[in-house]
């Protein structure tokens, strides 16, 4: 018994599973293909800018040149190549560094990574929750004050771009009232610990960033939550209950589950963009994150770091995206315990 | 003749949108009785649907009750349920005194909970103390009575099929032995084997005196013959014949029901199907409902008078029927 | 037919609100640099300057006046927001209806596709495509966020059209009459053409919003003005903690309110023409 209402369950997490895998290799093929697909191939012009600034120590310009050609690979056919790289990236080889040689980019990216993870995971998921449960009261009470309110609201919110409102909140929190610090992760001078007054610290550099990506996240949640809601009012479950004497507080309950599991899937889809903004408000914000490395690594055409980068938010988006689902297939019974033809 | 459940007087329920009305129900009054199955039919877009609504007094936006009095009559007193706000309703009467199984009974159960929990949750809404186990356990004797295994309770309705689902629902609707039962078009969406076992189902309902009075709602007069004594029939928001159903099938009055019959009696299915249309043109728009009797657009017999004055119910024969011709 | 369909869109005060703002907007950006004819990439007087008679949007730290960077970056940026609409619309216009129609095996190579581009991060990747291309004219961003940007339109398009073949298809087997399918294709061209307005309007505030946030990381476009750009400029100098207000304020009140009256309008058309949205 138990082992049969498993069954779709797996099957739909395998699915999620294997797709989420062919699409992360195929962005890595992406990731693999753009140096040298792009016209005037820029890893060329890199190994060329290198040989020019020869008034660097030849030494290691020569020890710089001999690690690219190794790890892209450059003499041999496309192929090799290829299942090179492939190899690597699955052994976590992500290459070595060119602005910080001979530091491997992994081991440049995972002291910043936490830092964009500690940002990113609890904004996002602040802002789902709030949006969502504005958006969900909003439909509830669709044409009210309340619902016309939180429609506009949303609306306008939802087009301010994180790191825009982040300038804005940096302007007036910040420079004007100096509430809050307005840039970094922590003060200066100190050093990263585990002790309290470090992790206060922190979070007060952190309210700001936090809260740029929060507001502005929630009305996209909000407004798709609102119109959700609205098409279940009319839901024959919902007129049946009615009938049946259902409080309004229970409607609105039902009303509510059935209208956030899609967000959850939409969460999951969602993540890709959020990461996006992030990154930019970590520019805003100079926090020590993964955005603030790109930035370092696009402004002296670190290729091999940018790489690495990308290798590994790609594929933390996609795990996180797999994460999401998995979450939703147990908690929605349709997806758990699979949905009968009966209908 | 059982003593009066329910009582609609000349109930008038409007859809409103934008600034004009849908005039679903207009000028209707409808009694049911004790231990009595009425039938209501009438093609799609009649005002079947809306009627159930009025009669529950289930009035939310866009639709509007006008005009008239829904009265049910309770141990000897009468209660005016249109004066009753939607609280008191929702407590006191609804799933209590009243019950319905919709028009889409296939969907009608909230799909993400377990069936015990929506049933525990209706339980909450009249009772301020419950004790579970008991609600589960009767709630189980009620399934089996009606022909579900009682595990199904555990069920999420997307797990049992869809003559169980219907089953469920109508279950559920009747967990409080209400007096009066609404089935709205319980049978359209099911194959004729579940069809026959619905209805039976309904049919025992009454006979076990789980439900006093029954409104069977359906726009095919086969299906309604098997099961009540008496028939309304509804066209363009009025009704314009009441009657016992074997005298309407041996002598229609109404030109309407007249077409309705023809059109069932005809073996063949796919004429069956598309029969209703052997009345020529269409139903009107209910927001320009046509002056005086709403048929005459449509109708073979018509006077000079159809077009103008509208034609009320009276009684012909201890028939009931609203045409010019009688 | 169309202006019958149109009028009620013009009783709703959201609408006419948010159409008035994207005009405003729009008639800056195209007549804007004609009315105040000042170089945006010239060198035009003193240095961070605050708003004056001289500067209406005061001066950046090389002395450039903002508000010629402002005029001529908000014609750019609409510029790209429109061409990645185009791009973005062109594809999915066609992927949608032909996967819809063919059906069968082509329907699922084609949505399977549509569902990795959909997946991957496409922001990610056009800072990674970005990178990569050392010119990058206002053409080159929007044919990049064009490309990435499709797949939930071409997703919308093909099932909106199946429910459509579907119900045509329930119709004319109850009925079995030819005016039905007339009567679905009048159905099903309104149907999608105010769909595909509103996705166009999206579409349009994609690539206004990705233009900025691929100039914030430095991979905006390579020649020209763009709001972007501007904003790129007002961090790389750092006049956020600068207290250069004039810098970074207007090109992002311009940005939301260009975003924002273009998404309203397209939610009070759902108002209008979704009845299930209209307010009861
Ligand atoms: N929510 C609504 N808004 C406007 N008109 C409605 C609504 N619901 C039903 N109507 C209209 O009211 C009339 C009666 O509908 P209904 O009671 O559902 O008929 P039936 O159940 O007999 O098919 C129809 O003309 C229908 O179009
Ligand atoms: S009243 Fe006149 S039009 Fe109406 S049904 Fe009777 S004869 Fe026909
Ligand atoms: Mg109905």
């Amino acid at each position: 018994m138990k082992g049969y209402a498993l069954r779709p369950f797996l099957k739909y997490v395998s699915r999620k599973f294997i797709f989420l895998l062919v699409t992360y290799f195929i962005a890595i093929t992406i990731v693999f293909i753009l140096p040298r697909a792009i016209p005037g191939n820029p890893l060329s012009t890199l190994l060329r800018q290198i040989f020019q600034q020869g008034q660097a120590n030849p030494e290691l310009i020569r020890s710089v040149h001999k690690t690219l050609m190794e790890e892209f690979g450059l003499g041999k056919p496309w192929y090799e190549q290829y299942i090179d790289f492939i190899t690597r990236a699955f052994k976590g080889d992500l290459g070595t560094s060119i602005s910080s040689y001979p530091k491997k980019t992994l081991d440049l990216i995972a002291p910043v990574m936490p830092w964009t993870l500690i940002l990113l995971i609890p904004s996002i998921i602040t802002a789902w929750i709030i949006g969502n449960t504005l958006g969900a009261i909003a439909g509830f009470k669709r044409g009210s004050f309340t619902d016309k309110f939180t429609l506009n609201f949303s609306l306008i919110v939802s087009q301010i771009p994180y790191y825009w409102l982040g300038m804005l909140l940096i302007f007036t929190l910040s420079v004007k009232l100096h509430i809050f610090p307005g840039q970094g992760g922590y003060s200066q001078g100190t050093i990263p610990a585990f002790t309290l007054k470090f992790i206060l610290d922190m979070l007060y550099h952190y309210i700001l960033p936090f809260l740029s990506i929060v507001i502005s996240a929630l009305g996209g949640w909000a407004i798709g939550t609102r119109v959700l809601v609205i098409y279940e009012l009319d839901a024959d479950y919902v007129n049946f209950g009615e009938l049946l004497g259902l409080k309004e507080k229970t409607v609105f309950s039902y009303i509510f589950r059935n209208s956030i599991l899609p967000q959850v899937t939409g969460l999951a889809l969602s993540l890709g963009g959020a990461l996006g903004g992030a990154l930019i408000t970590e520019i805003i914000f100079n926090y020590p994150g993964t955005g603030y490395l790109l930035f370092r690594a696009l402004s002296t055409l670190d290729y091999p770091l940018i790489q690495g980068i990308f290798i590994i938010l790609i594929g933390s988006v996609y795990l996180a995206n797999f994460l999401v689902d998995f979450v939703y297939a147990l908690i929605d019974p349709r997806i758990r315990l699979g949905q009968s033809e009966g209908s | 003749m059982g003593n009066l459940v329910l009582q609609v007087e000349n109930a008038r329920a409007y859809y409103i949108v934008e600034n004009n009305y849908v005039r679903a129900i207009d000028d209707v009054s409808i009694s049911i009785r004790e231990g009595e199955v009425v039938g209501i039919v009438g093609e799609s877009g009649s005002g079947k649907t809306t009627l159930s609504n009025v009669m529950l007094v289930n009035i939310k936006k866009p639709l509007s009750l006008i005009d008239g009095k829904v009265k049910l009559y309770l141990n000897g007193s009468i209660i005016e349920l249109n004066k009753l706000p939607r609280e008191e309703l929702q407590r006191n009467i609804w799933g209590k005194e009243t019950s319905i199984i919709p028009q889409s009974a296939m969907n009608a159960l909230m799909p993400t909970k377990r069936i015990k929990d929506s049933i525990l949750d209706v339980m909450k809404t009249h009772f301020d103390e419950i004790h579970e186990n008991e609600i589960i356990d009767k709630a189980q004797t009620r399934f089996e009575e009606i022909g579900v295994s009682k595990d199904a309770i555990f069920r999420y309705p997307f797990e049992l099929s869809g003559g169980m689902r219907q089953r469920a629902v109508i279950a559920v609707a009747t967990l409080l032995n209400p007096r009066f039962l609404i089935a709205d078009e319980p049978t359209s969406a099911l194959d004729v084997s579940t069809q026959k076992m619905v209805l039976k189902t309904i049919q025992n309902l009454r006979e076990k005196g789980i439900v006093k009075s029954i409104a069977f709602i359906t726009h095919d007069i086969a299906t309604v013959r098997q099961i009540a004594e008496t028939l309304v029939v509804m066209y363009a928001g009025k009704i314009v014949e009441i009657s016992s159903i074997e005298e309407i099938i041996r002598e229609p009055l109404h030109p309407y029901t007249k077409g309705l019959l023809f059109s069932v009696v005809t073996p063949e299915p796919e004429v069956k199907e598309r029969g209703i249309y052997h009345i020529p043109g269409t139903p009107p728009n209910l927001m320009y409902p046509p002056p005086g009797c709403r048929f005459h657009p449509r109708c073979e017999y018509k006077l000079d008078i159809c077009e103008r004055e509208e034609p009320q119910l009276k009684v012909v024969n201890n028939r009931k029927v609203a045409c010019f011709l009688y | 037919m169309w202006l019958a369909m149109f009028r009620p869109l013009f009783k709703s005060k959201k609408f006419l609100v948010s159409i008035l703002v994207f005009i405003f907007i729009v008639l800056l950006g195209l007549v804007g640099p004609i009315v105040y004819p000042v170089d945006p990439t010239g060198y035009a007087g003193p240095f961070e300057r605050p708003p004056s008679r001289e500067f209406p949007l005061g001066t950046d730290t090389y002395g450039g006046d903002l508000l010629a960077k402002v005029l001529n970056g908000t014609r750019t940026s609409l510029y790209i927001g429109f061409l990645t609409a185009v791009i973005s619309m062109s594809i999915g216009i066609i992927i949608g209806p032909i996967s819809a129609i063919k059906g069968g095996i082509v329907d699922e190579v084609l949505m399977s596709f549509t569902n990795i581009v959909l997946t991957i991060p496409n922001i990610l990747l056009a800072i990674l495509i970005a990178t990569y291309l050392k010119v990058r004219s206002a053409e080159v961003i929007a044919l990049l966020l064009g490309v990435l940007g499709w797949p939930w339109f071409a997703r919308a398009v093909r099932s909106q059209l199946l429910s459509l073949i579907n119900r045509e298809y329930v119709k004319l087997s109850r009925m079995a009459g030819y005016s039905d399918l007339r009567l679905a294709f009048e159905d099903l061209i309104p149907g999608i053409a105010t769909y595909a307005f509103m996705s166009f309007i999206l579409f349009i505030n994609g690539g206004i919003l990705g233009e900025a946030g691929l100039s914030l990381i430095g991979l905006g476009p390579t020649k020209g003005v763009s709001l972007g750009l501007v904003l790129q400029w007002a961090v790389l100098m750092e006049a956020v903690r600068r207290g250069i207000w004039w810098w970074f304020v207007p090109p992002g009140v311009i940005i939301v309110a260009l975003t924002s009256s273009l998404l309203m309008i397209t939610t009070a058309m759902d108002e209008v023409f979704n009845p299930r949205l209209r307010e009861k």
